[in-house]
């Protein structure tokens, strides 16, 4: 049992391993300083996350911070809509008639096989230029009364750009609903075959079968893939920035521009992504293992 | 129910959802409101929706996060004219004209310059300004180069903003040099800065002001405009009215000088370099707004050499 166990000094190999390591990260650092022409100056990148207000005497969000806020709120609401895209699409690729197949099968193909930044060029200006006006997203907006509008701020952001979040949104959702889709589908026909026939002799209708045999056991298989995803819809959110939702990645561009400090910025802005997406990693690695423990 | 009788159906349905909705879309997206005026819908809606893009300094970025700069100025006096209040639509630079044509915003107040291409899908007002072009050159790379007959050569490269008019002036001008197209004016000229390229092409004050901090590195071949641009307001086309209005508008305060006045704050002074300057005392930063000759503008520049 002993060589199972995990190893926890490192030896002599680790160390050189290791040595070389920083050499080459020492190395390239190197090179990029005698290659790249370019005054470095952190000193402003704070207070493009968080000023001072002389007015209200407090800190308030700048635009990176604010920007941060906003890929939030595209990844939370993206997350959802993708889980109840991915949750309905997903059975319906399961089903044993056609036409559910066929519908979920072309929504699935298409995301799949056209690249997203493309996808979102076209679905974006179908968007905004028909599915808002039709549900009048920005008169609704402008009439709604100040309790409704505080809400709104809660769940959308500033109000002038809930339709720019919003068709974010959109196009987020149905891009990573395309592959929860497929993440659900494995889901349930990883439940063995034999178990479905198992309940179909002892008389469960399709839906019992679902809700007592396949659902307990699909949910907790997907559940590592799942939080796979949406970690990669974090990341993949930055391309709505090309659509102009203004989230981290296009204010950064903006702060960037403004201030030709590109390089503190961007660095600043991975940071910001990898510290959301690296907790997110954590937390889902815990639920993981609660989950396990409770299997068993 | 055979496998391949199945894909065979299944391919047929997927292609008649796409003809659908392609067709839907060519159909209607894009269409003007043309029963109203774009100004009717403004005056309705009691606000003035701008759709611009970040370009110093037409429009940009300052310590607050807000925007400031001579575009922003003139939205802002435009719609204070019209009596509603102005919301600007932050768009990237690439898809402006298609999100004016979809409805994004009203009117482009964007450092748009006139050209034909252009006009073939958007009306232009007459200009409220006209910018220049400046090139910054690499001193190592571009040494002993005369301005312009050495340029024009294989051996040498451009760089400048993608889908500005800087591109089609280096193609005219230029046209054996080659030319690197980049999304941002700050990485365009970081390609030069890197000795990767010989020159950056971009709108006056951009090359001064860049010659003028990497003053070891950059120089400027020549002081004179390569083209005169004309910068106009887009509209959607099928709009008469509203043309009428923007053109008249620009009309008047040409007139009365003040949009000179303006284009001189922003293009020919550095007196707004303190706006925008990256602030570097996070503790007390009211009491810090002397500009920094190390970030962004150089305050030292007189209006003399930004000229």
């Amino acid at each position: 049992m002993a060589s199972r166990r995990k190893q926890l000094q490192l030896n002599w190999i680790d160390f050189a391993v290791f040595a070389v390591f920083i050499a080459a990260l020492a190395y390239t650092a190197y090179r990029v300083d005698s290659v790249l022409k370019y005054e470095w100056d952190w000193s402003g990148i704070w207070n493009y996350m968080y000023r001072w207000d002389e007015e209200q005497q407090r800190w308030v969000k700048n635009l990176l911070v604010q920007g941060l806020y906003t890929t939030l709120r595209l990844a939370l609401w993206g997350i959802g809509l993708a889980a109840v895209i991915g949750a309905v699409f997903g059975t319906m690729r399961t089903s044993r008639r056609l036409l559910p197949r066929m519908l979920s099968r072309t929504y699935v193909e298409l995301v799949r096989n056209i690249p997203p930044l493309v996808l979102i060029f076209i679905f974006y200006f179908f968007i905004s230029s028909q599915i808002l006006p039709l549900f009048g997203v920005e008169e609704f907006i402008r009439h709604a009364g100040p309790g409704t509008l505080a809400w709104l701020q809660v769940l959308l952001g500033p109000p002038n750009l809930i339709p720019n979040v919003v068709s974010g949104i959109l196009c987020l959702a149905m891009l990573e609903g395309a592959y929860v889709t497929e993440i659900v589908r494995a889901g349930i026909q990883s439940v063995p075959k034999t178990q479905v026939e198992a309940g179909v002799s002892v008389g469960l209708s399709r839906r019992q079968l679902m809700h007592h045999v396949i659902l307990p056991q699909a949910v907790q298989r997907v559940v590592p893939p799942l939080a796979g995803q949406f970690i990669t819809l974090v990341k993949d959110s930055s391309i709505v920035s090309l659509i102009s939702v203004q989230e981290l990645s296009y204010l950064a561009m903006e702060t960037a521009v403004s201030t030709s400090r590109v390089f503190e910025v961007w660095i600043t802005v991975a940071a910001l992504y990898f510290g959301v997406c690296f907790s997110c990693a954590l937390l889902f690695t815990r639920l993981e293992k609660r989950m396990a423990v409770r299997r068993q | 129910m055979g496998s391949t009788n199945e894909g065979v159906r299944l391919e047929t349905a997927a292609m008649l959802c796409l003809m659908l909705a392609a067709g839907s879309c060519g159909e209607r997206a894009g269409q003007p409101t043309s029963s109203a005026s774009v100004v009717e819908t403004i005056k309705k809606r009691g606000a003035l929706k701008v759709g611009m893009s970040t370009f110093v300094p037409w429009a940009m970025r300052n310590k607050e996060g807000e925007l400031v700069g001579f575009e922003i100025d003139v939205a802002r006096r435009l719609a204070t004219d019209m009596g509603v209040a102005v919301e600007f639509v932050p768009t990237a630079w690439d898809g402006i004209i298609p999100a004016l044509l979809a409805g994004k915003f009203d009117v482009i107040i964007g450092g748009l310059s006139i050209t034909a291409q252009r006009n073939l899908t958007v009306n232009f007002t007459v200009p409220y300004a006209h910018s220049g072009m400046g090139v910054a050159a690499n001193r190592e790379l571009s040494a002993g180069m005369a301005w312009p007959e050495d340029y024009n050569r294989s051996a040498v490269t451009f760089t400048c903003r993608r889908g500005a008019t800087s591109c089609t002036a280096v193609e005219e001008l230029f046209p054996r040099a080659a030319l690197r197209r980049f999304d941002d004016d700050p990485q365009a000229a970081q390609e030069v800065l890197n000795g990767n390229a010989h020159a950056f092409v971009s709108s006056y004050p951009n090359p001064t002001l860049l010659a003028h901090r990497y003053g070891d590195k950059l120089f400027l071949p020549t002081t004179e405009s390569l083209t005169r641009g004309n910068e106009a307001f887009g509209l959607r086309k099928g709009d008469p009215d509203a043309l009428n209005f923007f053109s008249n508008w620009i009309l008047v305060n040409t007139s009365s000088g003040w949009l000179e006045d303006r284009h001189t704050y922003w293009f020919k002074t550095a007196d707004w370099a303190g706006q925008i300057d990256l602030n570097d005392s996070s503790e007390q930063p009211a009491a810090n707004v002397e500009p920094r000759g190390s970030n962004g503008i150089a305050p030292q520049a007189t209006p003399a050499e930004l000229d």
